[in-house]
């Protein structure tokens, strides 16, 4: 009798736990829909008014990365060239054709849609509405359609960059990067790019390589695994670390503050989004997301706009904190090599 | 080849953290007689409330005070329905894994939706001084946070309180025959309570290991089933707490190779004879990690020999009026 009961009481916790793994699903139904907000045009420029809308990846529009990063060329759109501009933040991945849609409905000229993971659904969008243009931040289009641009990078000549950085700042000829998985080919990308950099300035350097076995499902999302591989590249000697790799390369970077060994970030300037990495942290190898975003919605409004892929800058972040310790002799050279990817007498080599 | 494996030593000694606090927290609870497969559950709920506690209140010795009393929730939980309700303990201990995973990784996505506050600091690194310049074991054993080194000591006080205390002579009576124990005049439920509650402030050490310790974050899954690793652990160190820290060192030591191998470099394995290459078969790092399991299999298979749980465990006891 009494088993049978608190067998009930069981149950009932069980169910309960049940159903909160499942709130973590779904949460906010109604408000993650849409939430538009943002401000209106304050300057009208020609006839026309574009109005564009961002659809954000999970997370804030604040995020201090890439969902900022694209919203900010919106913004300057707004600025520049007199757009209507309105953002929807995204709270669950199954809510990204519904943001779309929102926007959609309401006759937007542009809608950007940032980050890889919402591919599918500006694909589908795009077929739905002919007269809309799309653009897809990270989103590579392996077939070109007329209205969607798919804003990519070479992030083997970020990597590259932040190699050539790495050999030159290195003492001990010992340099390492901690990444995440090589499911993902703009990850295997930067890590090539960032050997083939490190060995072009210094042929004889020893470069460590860690990508994280996990896959999708753990590879970004690991900080203690990353932390452990950096920690163990620093008693091997590496005096450089890349942390490439989402949360797993933070915890890399992480690792360097903590045993003092400087650090290369990834994809945004991460001085400004990992602070306890700042005395460590000498550069990040960049996507420049914002100049790429506001360069195809101006091509939209000048009726240049073409779909495919289209190329966004890449670079080094500033150097901040560790300016004095960059001699000029290294930041001359990484001007060089810049500008050799950029008009293309330097060459990676990387194929993927 | 000595500095590489210096380099893995010092990973090993941190992995091994939440195994060493996970076998104790299994330790006490089964050697009194509830059966804890809840570590893991104990150790993620741990690991997420003592950083809420760190974030919100920006100190590090009440967040850890935050995960050992989340660890010790966790565990009365676990002890009220497997002692007073003599719940199936395998059942309990699954709903409270289930829970810990509900649980955090919904809290998380409401409090933090992009993200936990950056700035977060972690417990100090502490470098011994003198020790940690001995050659080769220096950096292994002397340069690490509070919670690793607080791990090896609480070793040490879990084998003096278990065998050479009263208290630790109750749980092992408890544990082998609860009737004699109970005829004896001790009472087998106080004894069962303090043992899986004292058991669940363990695992709430090593639940801090995770967000106070290594990373100031928390990522939903983040304790990656090693709670389940730290109860392999107990059994191949034979219930003993010695055994838990040989086994949960062995266990990190695995658990590193495959990293070390893809670090260096090694992506094939060839036998050179004479000369001559025998073979040279190219081999995906992946492979390499499967090396830890295969470890743990043929160790647990074969090599330790029979472990012999304590007699009472997982019978839930009923008082004699």
């Amino acid at each position: 009798m009494i088993r049978g009961r608190f067998g009930a009481i069981l149950a009932v916790i069980a169910a309960c736990a049940l159903l909160l793994g499942a709130c973590g699903d779904d949460k906010k139904e109604d408000s993650g829909g849409s939430k538009p907000a943002g401000g209106a045009s304050t300057s009208a420029s020609g006839g026309k008014k574009l109005k564009v809308g961002l659809v954000t990846d999970v997370g804030k529009v604040d995020d201090k990365s890439f969902n900022q990063s694209a919203w900010e060329g919106v913004q300057r759109a707004q600025k520049e060239l007199g757009a209507d501009v309105k953002f929807i933040e995204t709270t669950d991945p199954k809510d990204y054709a519904k943001n779309i849609e929102t926007f959609a409905n309401e006759k937007y000229d542009v809608i950007v849609t940032v980050g890889f993971g919402l591919g599918e659904a500006t694909a589908a969008a795009a077929k739905k509405y002919p007269n809309i243009k799309f653009i897809g931040v990270d989103q590579f289009q392996a077939e070109s359609v007329t209205n969607i641009a798919g804003l990519i990078f070479d992030e083997d000549k970020a990597g590259y960059l932040a190699g050539a950085l790495a050999a030159q700042m290195s003492k001990s000829g010992t340099i390492g990067q901690v990444l995440g998985t090589d499911v993902v080919p703009p990850v295997v990308k930067f890590g090539k790019g960032y050997e083939a950099g490190a060995k072009a300035v210094k042929p004889e350097i020893k470069v460590l390589t860690w990508y994280h076995p996990g896959g999708l499902a753990k590879g970004f999302s690991d900080p203690e695994e990353g932390k452990k591989q950096a920690l163990q590249m620093i008693s091997q000697g590496a005096d450089v670390i890349f942390g490439a790799g989402g949360n797993t390369g933070n915890g890399a970077l992480l690792g360097c503050a903590e045993k003092n060994v400087l650090a290369i970030g990834v994809d945004t300037d991460q001085y400004l989004t990992l602070p306890q990495a700042q005395k460590v942290l000498v550069s990040s190898a960049m996507k420049l997301i914002t100049p790429g975003v506001f360069d195809i919605i101006k091509g939209v409004q000048e009726n240049s706009f073409k779909g495919g892929n289209f190329t966004g800058q890449v670079g080094l972040a500033p150097f901040h904190d560790l300016e004095s310790q960059v001699s000029q002799a290294v930041k001359d050279k990484l001007k060089q090599i810049d500008a050799g990817l950029k008009d293309g007498s330097i060459k990676t080599n990387v194929k993927v | 080849m000595l500095d590489v494996i210096q380099s893995m030593l010092v990973v090993a000694l941190p992995a091994a953290t939440p195994l060493i606090f996970g076998g104790l927290s299994g330790l006490f609870s089964e050697r009194s007689g509830v059966v804890n497969i809840a570590i893991e559950g104990m150790m993620l709920a741990a690991a997420f409330f003592g950083f809420i506690v760190g974030v919100r209140t920006g100190n590090l010795g009440l967040a850890l005070g935050g995960a050992v009393v989340t660890g010790m929730v966790m565990a009365s939980l676990h002890a009220v329905l497997s002692i007073a309700f003599r719940v199936d303990q395998i059942i309990s201990g699954t709903v409270i894994n289930v829970l810990a995973i509900g649980l955090t990784g919904y809290l998380d996505r409401k409090l933090y939706p992009s993200g936990a506050p950056a700035g977060q600091r972690t417990l100090p690194e502490i470098e011994i001084p003198l020790l940690s310049d001995i050659p080769f074991f220096g950096e292994i054993l002397f340069r690490h946070g509070v919670i690793v080194y607080a791990a090896f000591v609480a070793v040490v006080v879990a084998a003096v309180v278990l065998y050479r205390t009263r208290w630790g002579l109750r749980v092992r009576a408890v544990g082998e025959h609860p009737l004699a124990a109970e005829t004896a005049g001790i009472s087998v439920y106080a004894v069962r309570y303090a043992s899986v509650i004292a058991g669940g402030a363990l695992a709430g050490l090593g639940g801090a290991y995770f967000t106070l310790q290594s990373i100031p974050q928390f990522q939903p899954l983040m304790t990656n089933g090693r709670g389940f690793i730290a109860l392999a652990a107990l059994i191949f160190g034979k219930w003993t707490p010695f055994g838990v820290l040989g086994a949960a060192l062995f266990f990190a030591i695995a658990e590193t190779i495959p990293s070390t191998l893809q670090i260096q470099g090694v992506h094939s394995i060839a036998l050179e004879v004479a000369g001559t290459t025998l073979f040279d078969v190219a081999i995906p790092y992946q492979v390499f990690g499967l090396l830890p399991y295969v470890l743990t299999i043929l160790v647990l298979a074969g090599a330790v020999g029979r472990a012999v749980p304590p007699a009472a465990v997982g019978q839930p006891y009923t008082r004699k009026a």
